[in-house]
């Protein structure tokens, strides 16, 4: 499974918290500061916040263009580092490193085992000769799991780059402590229901029992690993709706279902599957010429048979359109064409054609 | 005199709670909807949830009942994952939380139009190898999780999984290519076979509902097994009996309430 890939700011002197507890209040200046700069900022343990790196990357042109405007954002001593997954990260924002999205087992390689905060399992290790994380994530994982346990094989899936969690790596009364230190209520809204059911306002048990294992879930893969769907204006599926990650301030916004209307949507029934990234397809007619779309929004021939990414050919019993979209007519044109295409084995798909190039968009299954 | 008796009577009433008086009149305003919605997410609830009502013949109980797992078979393209989908429908709108994990790339548009209520379902579209670890860790918390398992479940995944949905009386509806590929075999088998796309020509009109033929079988299918035609979906996008509207596949009619059924 992929990792996250995270940007963790780790400030060394914000660790341990002083007999004045100034350093509670210094770090959620840190965290409000950081995310003044990039969103979805989500403190770890005192000292330690993590972002999602992939937006504000996109958005600033690149990872090591992100680094340096964070140190000078968070105003303290900070380390700055990017790894993909959680405790990979951690540990580049300690050397201040970018370790390149993939390079996780070769960056993790020559660090101590004492990194992963077992000291029963490192000290054991360390008697057995493996003293690096390179020389135990070699071990079979079989064999871990077998002799030390399930703890530690879960410290074994993040030594060779498989996860990126790890427990107690993230401290669960982090928000609490933050939200003394801002001096708030600490028992107040302890986890922001995303949804108000109608009855006085409040939570219900069976709220608060769903939330504990959407986090629960979170925890295991990720802040976007679980989504709430939201519907939206737009044309096209993929821009009819957005996926959101479940307790984000935009999840608080989701809608109760109905589909408004909107000029240039296909009627329903939509499509149930929605490909994020297109398939390639050919669509040809009996003789095996290409089938195109003219100047007039009409198909230049019949379509007989369709082959999905180099597939083998499909004829096609029955299909509808094209319905021609014409996106963004002010700037630069793109001229494009829905058909609907249903194939000989009753598999319907939406298909879409732009500049001589099919691309199979949804299917109806 | 008259004054004074009727003066003494509802001081008594004040204080001995005579179920004629005031909080009995108010009880009886509350809005008639209100203990329909309340009632799933108690945990004294019963042990149905409720399924749209063109889907109800598909069960022996006309609902889906807590702690059963259900499969969902169909090959890709005919309209298993509408059916799964239209499974967590009068769930989610009756108040109760629902999962789908391992659906990669879900249509929350067409997912919307089969009547989810999108406020009350969570996506897990890409749990990679920790599919069977995320549906463990759902599986208490929510009322209805579908998990679409990629490729075949080993025999350990599905078997902690059936129980843990039975331990936590939770529904458990799991999306598969082929019944075979849930080693375990569902409490219920729902499977999808011949469709039919209608409404779509060579180069005319557009699709309009695909008529799909389901059958069930499985341990608590009661012995029957029953075989009935669907649309999935209609025009509007819902889920329809075809007897219903056998000439006109508009799905008028799907929230007319459970009296449709």
């Amino acid at each position: 499974m992929e990792l996250e890939r995270l940007v963790v700011v780790w400030c060394p002197e914000l660790q341990q918290e002083g007999p004045r507890g100034e350093e509670a209040r210094r770090f959620v200046q840190v965290v409000v500061r950081a995310g003044e700069l990039c969103p979805w900022v989500h403190p770890v343990r005192l000292g330690v916040c993590a972002l999602p790196a992939r937006g504000p990357a996109r958005f600033f042109g690149g990872e090591e263009m992100v680094v340096p405007l964070l140190v000078e954002a968070v105003g303290e001593d900070a380390h700055v580092g990017v790894a993909d997954g959680l405790f990979a990260a951690i540990l580049a924002a300690r050397s201040r490193l970018i370790v390149p999205a993939g390079d996780v087992c070769q960056f993790l390689a020559p660090w101590s085992v004492a990194t992963l905060a077992r000291p029963d399992l490192a000290v054991t290790l360390q008697r057995l000769g493996v003293t690096t994380l390179g020389q135990f994530a070699a071990l079979p994982p079989p064999h871990v799991s077998d002799r030390f346990g399930a703890d530690a094989a879960a410290c074994h899936k993040v030594a060779r780059g498989e996860s990126g969690e790890l427990v107690g790596l993230r401290d669960r009364s982090i928000e609490r402590r933050l939200r003394v230190a801002r001096g708030e209520d600490p028992d107040l809204g302890v986890e922001p229901p995303p949804y108000q059911p109608g009855f006085f306002g409040g939570a219900s048990a069976a709220d608060t029992r769903a939330a504990l294992s959407f986090a629960r879930v979170q925890e295991r893969l990720g802040i976007e690993a679980v989504l709430l769907g939201r519907i939206q204006g737009g044309r096209d599926p993929a821009e009819q709706a957005a996926l959101v990650p479940w307790g984000s301030p935009e999840a608080a916004a989701a809608t109760t279902g109905g589909v408004p209307p909107w000029p240039g949507r296909l009627p329903p029934p939509s499509p149930t599957l929605v490909l994020r990234v297109p398939r390639q397809a050919e669509v040809v007619d009996d003789t095996g010429r290409a089938i195109g779309v003219s100047g007039r929004g009409l198909l230049n021939s019949e379509p007989a048979r369709l082959s999905v990414e180099g597939g083998p050919w499909q004829p096609i019993t029955a299909w509808a359109g094209p319905w021609p979209v014409t996106e963004r007519w002010w700037s630069v044109r793109r001229r494009r064409a829905r058909v609907q295409v249903v194939t000989a084995d009753g598999v319907a798909r939406l298909l879409c054609t732009e500049r001589a190039q099919w691309w199979i968009e949804a299917l109806y299954d | 005199m008259s004054d004074g008796n009727s003066f003494w009577i509802e001081y008594e009433h004040m204080f001995a709670f005579s179920p004629q008086t005031g909080p009995a009149r108010r009880s009886r305003e509350l809005p008639v909807g209100l203990a329909d919605r309340v009632r799933p997410t108690t945990p004294v609830a019963g042990r149905l949830l409720p399924v749209p009502p063109s889907l109800a013949v598909l069960f022996p109980d006309r609902a889906l009942r807590r702690g059963t797992t259900t499969t969902v078979a169909g090959l890709p393209g005919h309209g298993a994952t509408t059916l799964a989908l239209a499974l967590l429908a009068a769930a989610s709108q009756a108040g109760s939380w629902c999962a789908a994990v391992g659906l990669p790339d879900p249509g929350v548009v067409a997912a919307a139009e089969l009547g989810i209520d999108l406020r009350r379902v969570v996506f897990v579209p890409h749990p990679g190898s920790g599919w069977a670890e995320a549906t463990g860790d759902l599986l208490p918390g929510v009322d209805v999780v579908l998990v679409r398992p990629p490729g075949r479940a080993r025999q350990t995944a599905a078997r902690h999984l059936s129980a843990r949905a039975r331990e936590r009386q939770t529904a458990l509806v799991v999306l598969v290519d082929h019944v075979n590929e849930w080693p375990e075999g569902g409490d219920l088998a729902l499977s999808v076979g011949a469709i039919a796309w209608e409404g779509v020509g060579r180069g005319h009109g557009h699709l309009q509902g695909r008529r799909a033929e389901v059958r069930v079988s499985g341990r608590r299918s009661a012995g029957r097994a029953l075989e009935c035609s669907l649309w999935l979906p209609a025009g509007s996008g819902v889920v329809a009996a075809t007897t219903q509207s056998e000439d006109e596949p508009a799905g008028a009619g799907s929230g007319d309430g459970p009296e449709a059924a």
